[in-house]
Parts: structure tokens; sequence; C-alpha cells
């Protein structure tokens, strides 16, 4: 086996994997706070994309300022999404979240393909073209960037997190809604913030990954199939779950798709997540209630 | 008694419907409603009767209409002969999947078929040897029995509908038998169902699998009709149209599912100048009915008939799904 080639391949597949950690993080969060498998993920991932290029196409801004003003729209249409139909169904069962989740889904994708058009576009970016080499590994900019982007998001969320007094009750109303709010937390703000940080997480992901592919309205549905199948794997409700199991699906796959095939590199992501959990039902690293 | 007579009328009205289309358009849709309340009814099983939410349906559709395909382009077998080996094929995939995805409930299920479907979506997109990929098969021989050969709209119409009511009554059959109970037991308590006795992880194969077995000849009889098969038949697209399709019509009844059928493809086609518009209205309509009317349209119905208090007991079955699922966790 080519040396060179393989730590390429593990190369591309921690930058792919970091990608799908940013969605992943999202997710489990929205699941380990609000109780929500959230459907439409992925949706805001793909607005996430699209608005970075209207903002940078339209707007004239750099690409950096255009992926920071995405994130931030996509976090408040978050807070929209929440207000309108999570939070009023909080109470409800978990059939009826979960199908309208997927509504939102079905209606953020078609009115994207309305709104946008269903020919791919392309997100400009200066790094796009550009390469770095870290010792025998050659990288574009924009790859590398992703990786760093992510890392940094990855490490200010989990210092939020676990330090910030917001933090603390988010966490305390993933352990016990009821008990964070018998002493005075705020749920509703909980809620309403943590659904806008992982929303902002998914945009950010998607206005990353943007430029390195060609975006349609349709992506949403690769991104939140990639976030499920990490959150799955490693545990529902678990961020460093989510961290190993989104960099092993993006090694695992760069690693098929090299030495495999191409074409079913897809499949053997899935066919991971199968194999996990039919030895461990409930993920790698499961949460019965809450974030760890 | 009085339900029988309704049913009965129904059921004669149905069979006349052709006769009143008066033009190969109208009774194309009539086949294609058909087939969509057969698809339904299957997935009806899982959602109404079971309590899960299957993701993957449209993906045995697939391996149905796929099996029966290949089979009898490739092999010469009889197209009729192709309706069972479909259904096996179905149900040996669907025999495979329940038993990894059975083990996890709610959530977890729905994405674990999500995934599932996904896989011989991707499978059957690249693997071109066996399926012809993204080109899909086509020169799909009709189906035949004897002298009849199914290739026009009102000769399938009639099979599909005979499958359909032949299903229905099985559904019926099944919710009155003691199988049937169990479905329901397990739905709305796990815990308590197996402490009585049943064994909840085959009750629910068995589900899985009849569902699948099904959704398998609904594929098979769609690719016989229609004579060409691509990937898209497994996509998300009809992921999303059987869902909407039982969640609209009303889960867990038996004309739900055929109403929901209905609804869509006629929705679906009074509304083609809309485009990409229809799936933002079918969203909102999904999104509508499970807030406002969680009992599909069936419930109006009971609504209608009885007032507030009797559509309570009517929609019993699939309105007292919340609560009933939060103590099978």
């Amino acid at each position: 086996m080519d040396l060179t080639v393989f730590a390429q391949q593990i190369a591309n597949g921690l930058v792919n994997g970091m990608a799908y950690v940013l969605i992943a993080t999202g997710l489990t969060l929205v699941f380990g706070v609000l109780r929500i498998v959230n459907f439409a993920h992925g949706e805001f991932y793909m607005l996430g994309a699209y608005l970075t290029y209207f903002v940078g196409t339209l707007a004239g801004v750099d690409y950096i300022t255009a992926v920071a003003i995405a994130a931030v729209l996509v976090a408040g249409l978050g807070i929209a999404a929440n207000k309108l139909i999570f939070w009023p169904l909080r109470r409800d069962h978990e059939f009826t979240i979960l199908l309208s989740s997927l509504g939102l889904a079905l209606l953020v994708a078609n009115g994207g393909e309305l709104l946008f058009g269903a020919d791919p576009k392309y997100v400009s970016s200066p790094f796009a073209d550009e390469i770095v080499d870290i010792g025998t590994v050659t990288l574009t900019q924009q790859r590398a960037l992703i990786f760093i982007a992510a890392v940094l998001a990855l490490v200010a969320v989990y210092l939020f997190i676990q330090y910030s007094r917001f933090g603390k009750m988010m966490r305390a109303t993933a352990q016990n809604p009821d008990g964070a709010a018998l002493t005075g937390i705020n749920i509703g703000l909980v809620h309403t913030y943590t659904f806008a940080l992982a929303c902002g997480l998914a945009a950010l992901s998607g206005a990353l990954v943007g430029p390195t592919v060609m975006i349609f309205p349709t992506i949403g549905n690769w991104a939140v199939l990639k976030g499920f199948i990490v959150v799955i794997m490693g545990g529902l409700g678990s961020i460093q779950g989510a961290l190993f199991a989104g960099l092993l699906l993006g090694v695992i796959e760069s690693l098929g798709g090299g030495y495999i095939s191409l074409g079913f590199m897809e499949a053997i992501g899935y066919a991971m997540i199968i194999a996990v959990l039919l030895w461990r039902p409930s993920g790698l690293f499961s949460t019965a209630r809450g974030l760890r | 008694m009085n339900n029988q007579i309704v049913t009965l009328g129904a059921v004669l009205a149905l069979g006349t419907l052709p006769f009143l289309a008066g033009n190969a358009y109208l009774e194309h849709l009539l086949v294609l409603w058909m087939l969509y309340a057969l698809l339904a009814l299957s997935l009806n099983i899982i959602i109404g009767y079971l309590g899960e939410l299957s993701f993957g349906h449209a993906a045995f559709v697939g391996v149905g209409a796929y099996a029966s395909a290949i089979v009898s382009t490739q092999l010469g077998v009889p197209p009729l002969l192709g309706l069972p080996l479909a259904a096996a094929a179905a149900a040996l995939f669907g025999l495979v999947i329940g038993y990894a995805a059975l083990r996890v409930v709610g959530p977890q299920f729905a994405i674990l078929t999500l995934g599932f479907g996904s896989i011989l979506y991707t499978v059957t997109n690249h693997w071109v040897d066996l399926t012809r990929g993204p080109m899909g098969i086509s020169n799909i021989p009709p189906l035949s029995l004897g002298p009849v050969t199914f290739t026009g709209a009102r000769e399938t119409y009639y099979l599909v509908f005979a499958l359909v009511l032949a299903v229905a009554y099985l559904c019926h059959a099944l919710v009155t038998s003691r199988t049937g109970r169990a479905f329901i037991a397990v739905r709305e308590n796990a815990p308590l169902a197996a402490s009585l006795g049943i064994d909840v992880f085959r009750t629910k194969l068995l589900g899985f699998v009849a569902a699948t077995a099904i959704a398998g000849v609904g594929g098979a009889i769609y690719a016989h009709y229609i004579k060409v098969i691509t990937p898209d038949v497994m996509g998300v697209h009809n992921v999303a149209a059987l869902i909407i399709i039982v969640i609209i019509g009303g889960r867990g009844t038996i004309v739900g599912p055929i109403l929901g059928a209905l609804v869509y493809i006629g929705l679906l086609e009074s509304l083609r100048v809309a485009g990409p518009l229809r799936m933002v209205i079918f969203a909102a309509l999904l999104t509508g009915t499970v807030v406002f009317l969680p009992g599909g349209l069936v419930s109006l119905w009971h609504r209608w008939r009885g007032g507030p208090r009797a559509a309570s007991d009517a929609t019993a079955p699939a309105g007292s799904l919340p609560t009933a699922e939060g103590g099978a966790k």
C-alpha cells in the first residue's frame, strides 16, 4: 500500500468527517436539549450554502463575511422555525414532532427549489483554487479552512456549553426540563437559542463545504442523512459521540472510496451504522438522557 | 349491518369507476390511485398498527419492482410468476432489515429505516450490471394471466383493485384476530404486552415483513404496468409520498390510506401546472394534518357523524397513539 496515497485518503476523510461533525453536533444538541429528532436539520445546511452564495454574489461582500452573515441569518430562521412549529408541539408525542419536522424539511427543500431554481450553483471562494502542503498531504485551502473553522467552532461550542452560564442552563434543561424550570431557568429561551445554535452550525457547515461542491436545493437530504448516521452511531445526545463517529465515518468513506469503489462509498457509511447498531443498539456513546 | 351495506356500496362504486372514467387518462389515474392505495395500506401496517414510522418503505417497493422486472426481462420468467417472486424478494429484505432495525424504537427506527432505504437506493443506482443504474430497466413485459394480458389501464385497475380489497380484508381480519390484537398491544404499551407473554420483537417483525411483501407486489405491478423502472421509485420523494398518504388519510384505519391515495393522486395531477409548488403544498398539508387533525381525513367523517364525543371514541386508535408510546419507551 502506498503510504502517501493512504495519508492523503486519511486527510480527505478527516476534512469530510469534520463537516459531518458540524452537522451532527447541531442535531445532537437539538435532540439532547429539545428532545426533537429534526429531519429538517439538513435544510439549514442547504440554506447556509445558498445564503452564502446569494450574499456573496448579490451583495458583493467577501467570502468570510458572507459565511458569517449566512450563519447568523440561518440561526434567525431557526428561531422562527422553533417558535412556529417545535415550541407549540413540545408536549406532543415524538411521532407528531418527527412528522412535522419531515413536513418542514419538505417545505424548505421544495420551497428552496421554487425560490432558487433547481439548477446547480457554485459558491465562489478565494480559497477554492489555492493549495496547501502539509508534509506529503496536499489539500486545497478551502478544505483546510473547513477543518480549521470546524475545529474552532466545535471548541467554542464545547467551552460555551461547559463553562458559560447559558451552557449550564442548556445542560440542566437536557437533564431534566421540569427541574430546570423549577430552579428558574427560562426553558423557552434555552430551547430557542439551542435551536438557533444548531441551525447556525448546520449553516456554517453548508457555507464551508459549499465552495468544494455544486449546490442544489436537495443537498439538505444528503446532509441530514449524514448527520443522522453520525448521531445514531455516536449515540443520540452525545457530542463526543458525534465527534468520534463523524471523523470515523469520514475516514472510512474516504478509504472505502479510494480502495473499494467510489460508487458504493455512500453505502459503506450506511453499512457501518448497521454494524455498530447490531453491536450497540443505542450507539457508541449513548446517553440515556441529556448532554454529556 | 349498516357498515356492511356501506362497504358493499363503496366496493361496487369503485368497481364501476373505470366505465365512468370515459378516457384513458382518467383510467390511468385510477390505476395509480389503486397502486398507491395498495402501497399505503402496506405502510399503514407499520405506521398504524405497529406504531413505528418507517422512512424506508419505498425501497421495498423498488426491490419488488426490480426483482420482477429483472427476472422477466433477463430470464424470461412469465411476469405473473414475477409477482410472488417480488413478494418473496421484498419480504426477504424486510426480514433482514427488520431484524436489524426493529431492535430500536421511535426516532432511531425511523432514521435506521431511512439509512437502509438509502443503501438500497445507492446500490440500485450503482450496480449497473444488474439494474442498469440510473438508466433504469425498460421494455418490461406486461402481466398476463392465461388469455388476459394486463396491458391497458382498465385490466390493471381491476387487478390492483382486487389486491387492495384483499389487503384491506386482510387488515380487517388482522385487527380482529389474536395476532392483530397483539400488534395493537405492542403499539400501545410494549413492556405491558411483553409482560402478557407477547413476543414484542417477533410480533413487530411479522408485521414489518408482511408490509414489505405487499409493498414488493405493489412495486412489481407498477413496473409491469408502467414498463419502465428507474431507481427514483426508491427515492426520498416516494418515501415522503407514502407517509403523506397514510397520515393525511388517517393512520391505523383501512379507509384512510385509500382516501389518502385519492387525495394525493388527485392533487398531484390537478396541480401539475404548479410544478415544485406541489410538494410545498403536500408538505404543508402533512404538517397541518399532524398538528390539527391527528386522525387524518377519516376522523373528519367520525366527527361529522357523531359530534365531538363520538369523534374522540372513533379515532381512539390513532388519537391515543401519543400517550401510548411515551409509556412504551
